[in-house]
């Protein structure tokens, strides 16, 4: 009886969150007003939930330590000296033009090569490019439940001893502070294209 | 180094002006090596072929154990992978360009690099034979070359 009453206002109550969500993103100026560049996830993907361990061995919830925050999330190996390095230094060089977003953000490598990539290792490498990369690592199975949750194939190791090869998903992953999966970046995609989506993605939260 | 380039292209060029028969030179510039980051570091150029196609077949050099050609694969969905390939094609009056993502010598358990130093390569052609480069270390992320 009451929720038949209720329907109507309760569509009324979301018409105005509407409208003041369209109101304060009207606000949002240039930067807000900007198309995404990346390559669009259509409908928006949800944010993982999965624990892994960071490179100072403590437990990573992902959903937890990224909530609110602009992500960026991205699976890859140090014995990768082709691409991986290039998607690090692309984020660290536009997390310097634009620090405002890079403070409130997380990026987060996971490294899909337990065998080989130690913690330690893991930080010396993210290091290089910023050190507040977070690095993290886990158990095979514990990794291809990461992957799995973010939505990439899991990483393929083959070959035998030293000297074998991880196939990858070669595109990073970035989440809003809404916790939606709008848009990927495979390799390729140019500096600009980050620095604009950058921009774009840290005010996606319907707050600012 | 940024000059040499420029002297070559004037050699080669006066080579292909003099109808030379087989000329086998290959000009290789943009020689980098991104610092590694783990065991293993990748090196790129561009090299230029003459009017004979030619066929890379190995590299050496004592900043590495050994050097593999490698090709960079994108498969179904996105997966990228890496190939140790044969040989890489330099067509007749072409190029071939090794970059991210594409093709790139491997050096296997590399020696410890700093940016800015050079290490000397010897490139294995099949017709040019043996030529020594000197490729340039560069941030491990910025081995995109001029083209970037």
């Amino acid at each position: 009886m009451m929720n038949v009453h209720r329907i109507p206002r309760i569509i009324t109550g979301l018409g105005i969150i509407l409208v003041a969500v369209a109101a304060i993103a009207g606000c949002g100026g240039d930067v807000a007003s900007g198309e995404l560049q990346g390559v669009l996830v259509d409908p928006p993907g949800e944010k993982p939930s999965f624990t892994l361990t960071d490179t100072s061995g403590d437990s990573y919830d992902f959903a937890v330590e990224t909530e609110g925050k602009l992500a960026l999330l991205y699976f890859g190996y140090l014995n990768c000296p082709d691409i991986c390095p290039v998607h690090l230094a692309q984020i660290a060089e536009v997390f310097d033009r634009i620090p405002d977003v890079a403070r409130d953000a997380e990026v987060v490598f996971v490294s899909v090569d337990p065998g080989r990539d130690t913690p330690e290792e893991i930080r010396r490498f993210l290091d290089r490019f910023d050190s507040r990369f977070v690095g993290l690592t886990g158990t095979e199975t514990e990794l291809t439940t990461a992957q799995t949750a973010a939505g990439v194939p899991p990483a393929v190791i083959s070959g035998n001893g030293d000297e074998y090869t991880v196939d990858h998903a070669g595109w990073v992953i970035a989440y809003s502070p809404d916790g939606r999966n709008h848009a990927i970046y495979p390799f390729g995609t140019r500096q600009s294209q980050w620095d604009n989506d950058l921009q774009i993605l840290a005010v996606r939260d319907g707050s600012r | 180094m940024r000059r040499r380039p420029v002297a070559a292209f004037l050699v080669a060029g006066a080579l292909v002006a003099s109808c030379g028969s087989a000329d086998a030179r290959v000009v290789v510039s943009d020689a980098r090596i991104g610092q590694p980051t783990g065991p293993n570091a990748a090196m790129y150029f561009t090299a230029k072929g003459g009017s004979e196609p030619d066929r890379l077949v190995g590299a050496f050099s004592d900043a590495a154990a050994s050097m593999e050609l490698h090709e960079t694969t994108t498969g179904e969905g996105g997966v990228m992978g890496m190939r140790a390939v044969e040989g890489l094609d330099l067509p007749g009056d072409g190029v071939l360009v090794l970059e991210p993502a594409g093709v790139h010598l491997m050096l296997v358990d590399a020696r410890r690099m700093e940016v800015g130093e050079t290490v000397d390569v010897t490139l294995v052609w099949e017709r040019a034979g043996e030529m020594i480069v000197t490729a340039q270390v560069v941030e491990p992320g910025n081995t995109m070359g001029h083209g970037s």
